[in-house]
């Protein structure tokens, strides 16, 4: 079914909530989603995918050791690319300095795509990303993906590769709708029930503040 | 002479201030209006085919210049207990969808089975919002049997309600499948906030207006009869009212970037008009008789909440402070503007400061109308973390924007007894007791004074020179409200500087904010998390709409009320 790319972000944000991400993960979890949405890429399935694999974990063990290590690694040996994408994009200036930035066992790699997008913005110059098989690089507005699907949707990566500034080639256009699979919708929506308190007759009458009938 | 600054966020961002604001030439209603008449859209009604149960549908089309969009609506016969103004309702007695463009018939057929069901349907990128309204039970009935008698209705009663239909919901930017902002927001007529909900509203009250004079027409036929033809006075008199909740508010907290831009708008419009040197005889005439239309919507203003009818006083009594004001000094000064606001500053009440703030500006469109360019937003840029930030530059940040906050005991139970929450019951937004119900869990990021107050504790054995980025890996549960505050210093009006889970806090007045930035007049809040108001009241009706009117209906013309009194 067609959704508009803020139901996207809207779904995702709660959706990763329910999961157990903090409210600002969440946020970059939802933007990351619509920004691949956007790009034709099917981010819900993605995000739905990363969820249930990191299922209410302790953020911690699915985060970077250290910033400054030649190599970032998480302790559990397998690094959330959206805890990584996040701290990515907080180290952009970094990334600029250092050329590059690797990643050691990424699950989902092309979930930290998107904050390379907001890092390209913040420095001015187009960044990239490489694992096996798979190229991307953007400015920030549009992306050139080199890769068969398989390599791009891979669900982990040994090895991940920021690199700053990138070379630009055959580019992509971001759409305005995406075609979401219903599969991943539902996942997401069963994510997202977790933040909705259960309704009851007292909360109905006093936490809305009005009453039930408006014959006046 | 000294140059006057912005007002301090400080003073600007408390909730009571925020609560009191009045609509200005600045508001979203006006802006479209103005841009109607100036560019001369076009109104055309192409289909009403609504049978005696009051049930069908109808289209009415704007023609602007380069494009046209049509409101489609359709008519139901509601059971009086459907009819509730609460998110969670799930029957009106009209909805609504604003099309992109002209319908087919199959686009009608289409929509007729989602539109009425609201929530419960799907739209697609064709369509640019979704709403839906309840009559006015009293009004509404009054109206039909008068006209259906041969009758005028009772100016008075019309004016005791102010409107026919009042919208409970007006859903845009991507909700239920709808088009998002992002993609007719390069539309000059979209570019400011909130145009496709206003021109919605607009045609909305045309089709209600319509759609009662049928209702009158058949009843009257049934009995033999002519109905009388409502008078275009009494037509233009009434608005469409608006009941609005909790869901508002949440607004407010959750686009930082875009409040700041309304805000900043109208403060730099301000500023604009208190740095003037001088007034004009021609501006001195308009302003003072805009005072005078003025009040005659405050002496209409009517409320029945206490909070409401202590403000309603106190304004009342600013208006009479102001003609005597005007009486002893008149406006003829240097910086007479200026000299006026800070007269109010200290003698005026908040209600009547802010209506003063937003009456200068209406002699100087040409001065201040642009500032409306700057008050729609993008929010790609201010959405990223700046990392490299070091950790002393956040805490004099944080002490610069949050000082209010930082004060706060959090661990008094008065100062966080409310939390916000979103129920499963169509994710209508709610505002619980934190220590009475079990809602903490569920509770949403709508507390920024409080979280940024434990981010600036949790900074305390941080050094200066460590960066962002790295207390952000160690504790990601402060990073929403580390880009907020990050956002604020860059936006000073993007925070409301004030408590909003206090035992005390008035979600009325976040409702008020938001409402007077659309332009809405006639705020009564019917308790103190659900707000009525008006829309549109005396505005010309599009096809009446010229630019000689286009600008100043929202002050009531003298004349006409008093033929329609004298009538």
């Amino acid at each position: 079914m067609s959704h508009s790319l803020n139901e996207i972000e809207a779904m995702s944000k709660r959706a990763a909530r329910g999961a157990g991400l903090s409210w600002g993960l969440a946020e970059e979890a939802a933007k990351g989603t619509r920004w691949l949405s956007a790009f034709g890429f099917p981010g819900t399935e993605m995000l739905a995918e990363l969820l249930t694999l990191n299922d209410r974990i302790p953020p911690v063990d699915v985060s970077p050791v250290s910033l400054r290590a030649e190599v970032w690694h998480a302790p559990a040996r397998r690094m959330s690319p959206l805890i990584a994408g996040a701290s990515l994009s907080d180290c952009a200036v970094r990334l600029l300095e250092r050329g590059t930035i690797t990643m050691e066992n990424v699950s989902l790699p092309l979930l930290a795509v998107p904050f390379m997008g907001g890092a390209a913005l913040r420095l001015g110059v187009p960044v990239a990303a490489e694992w096996q098989g798979a190229r991307l690089a953007t400015d920030g507005r549009q992306l050139c993906v080199q890769g068969e699907a398989d390599a791009l949707r891979t669900a982990q990566v040994d090895r991940l590769v920021f690199s700053a500034p990138a070379e630009m080639t055959g580019r992509r256009e971001p759409v305005t709708r995406a075609e979401v699979c219903e599969d991943s919708w539902d996942t997401l929506g069963g994510f997202a029930h977790r933040t909705f308190a259960p309704a009851t007759e007292e909360s109905r009458l006093l936490g809305a503040g009005a009453g039930l009938s408006d014959n006046d | 002479m000294t140059d006057i600054l912005c007002r301090d966020p400080n003073t600007v961002m408390r909730l009571q201030r925020l609560g009191s604001i009045h609509q200005s030439r600045l508001s979203f209603m006006r802006l479209l209006t103005r841009r109607l008449a100036r560019e001369g859209w076009r109104f055309q009604q192409t289909a009403f085919e609504v049978n005696d149960k009051g049930e069908g549908h109808a289209v009415y089309t704007a023609h602007g210049p380069d494009r046209a969009y049509s409101l489609i609506a359709y008519a139901h016969d509601l059971p009086a207990e459907k009819r509730s103004d609460r998110v969670i309702a799930d029957a009106w007695d009209a909805t609504f969808t604003l099309f992109d463009g002209v319908p087919t018939a199959a686009d009608i057929e289409r929509l007729s089975h989602n539109i009425p069901v609201q929530e419960a349907g799907r739209v697609t990128g064709t369509e640019l919002s979704v709403s839906r309204a309840n009559r006015s039970v009293r009004l509404w009935e009054h109206v039909v049997s008068e006209l259906a008698a041969g009758r005028q209705p009772d100016a008075a009663q019309i004016e005791a309600v102010g409107y026919l239909m009042r919208t409970t919901a007006v859903y845009g930017s991507g909700k239920l499948g709808a088009a998002d902002r992002e993609m007719i927001a390069d539309r000059a007529e979209f570019r400011a906030p909130f145009q496709v909900e206003m021109l919605s509203v607009y045609l909305t009250r045309w089709f209600v207006l319509d759609l009662v004079q049928h209702m009158a027409n058949l009843r009257a036929a049934a009995a033999g009869a002519e109905a009388a033809q409502l008078s275009p006075e009494l037509a233009r008199s009434m608005g469409i009212g608006n009941s609005t909740g909790l869901g508002m508010a949440p607004f407010l907290l959750n686009h930082p970037v875009l409040f700041n831009n309304w805000v900043a708008a109208r403060e730099n419009a301000i500023r604009a008009v208190r740095n003037l040197a001088k007034a004009s005889a021609d501006e001195v005439a308009l302003f003072r008789e805009l005072v005078d239309r003025s009040k005659l919507s405050i002496a209409a203003w009517h409320s029945e909440h206490p909070i409401q009818i202590e403000k309603l006083g106190d304004l009342r009594a600013d208006v009479a402070k102001l003609d005597t004001y005007l009486a002893q000094h008149g406006l003829t000064g240097a910086q007479p503007w200026d000299v006026l606001y800070s007269w109010a500053e200290q003698a005026l009440s908040l209600e009547g400061q802010e209506w003063i703030a937003s009456l200068i500006l209406e002699p100087y469109g040409a001065l201040v109308d642009g500032f409306a360019e700057e008050m729609a937003a993008d929010n790609t840029a201010t959405f990223r973390i700046a990392g490299a930030m070091s950790i002393g530059d956040l805490r004099a940040l944080l002490k610069d924007v949050y000082a209010w906050a930082i004060d706060i005991d959090w661990q008094a139970p008065e100062n966080r007894a409310r939390a916000w929450y979103v129920s499963e019951e169509k994710l209508e937004p709610r505002l619980g007791e934190r220590f009475e119900e079990p809602i903490e869990e569920y509770e949403q990021p709508l507390a920024p004074g409080r979280d940024a107050a434990q981010l600036y504790q949790a900074l305390a054995h941080w050094p200066d020179e460590a960066q962002v980025a790295e207390f952000l890996l160690r504790h990601p549960e402060h990073r929403h409200v580390l880009r907020r505050a990050q956002i604020v210093g860059r936006a000073p009006y993007a925070e409301i500087r004030d408590n909003t889970i206090s035992d005390r806090v008035l979600p009325i007045d976040m409702l008020r904010c938001k409402l007077a930035f659309f332009g809405a007049t006639q705020f009564d809040p019917r308790s103190d998390r659900w707000v009525r108001i008006c829309m549109y009241g005396n505005a010309p009706l599009p096809t009446e709409l010229t630019v000689e009117n286009a600008d100043f209906w929202v002050f009531p013309d003298q004349e006409t009320v008093l033929e329609e009194t004298g009538a």
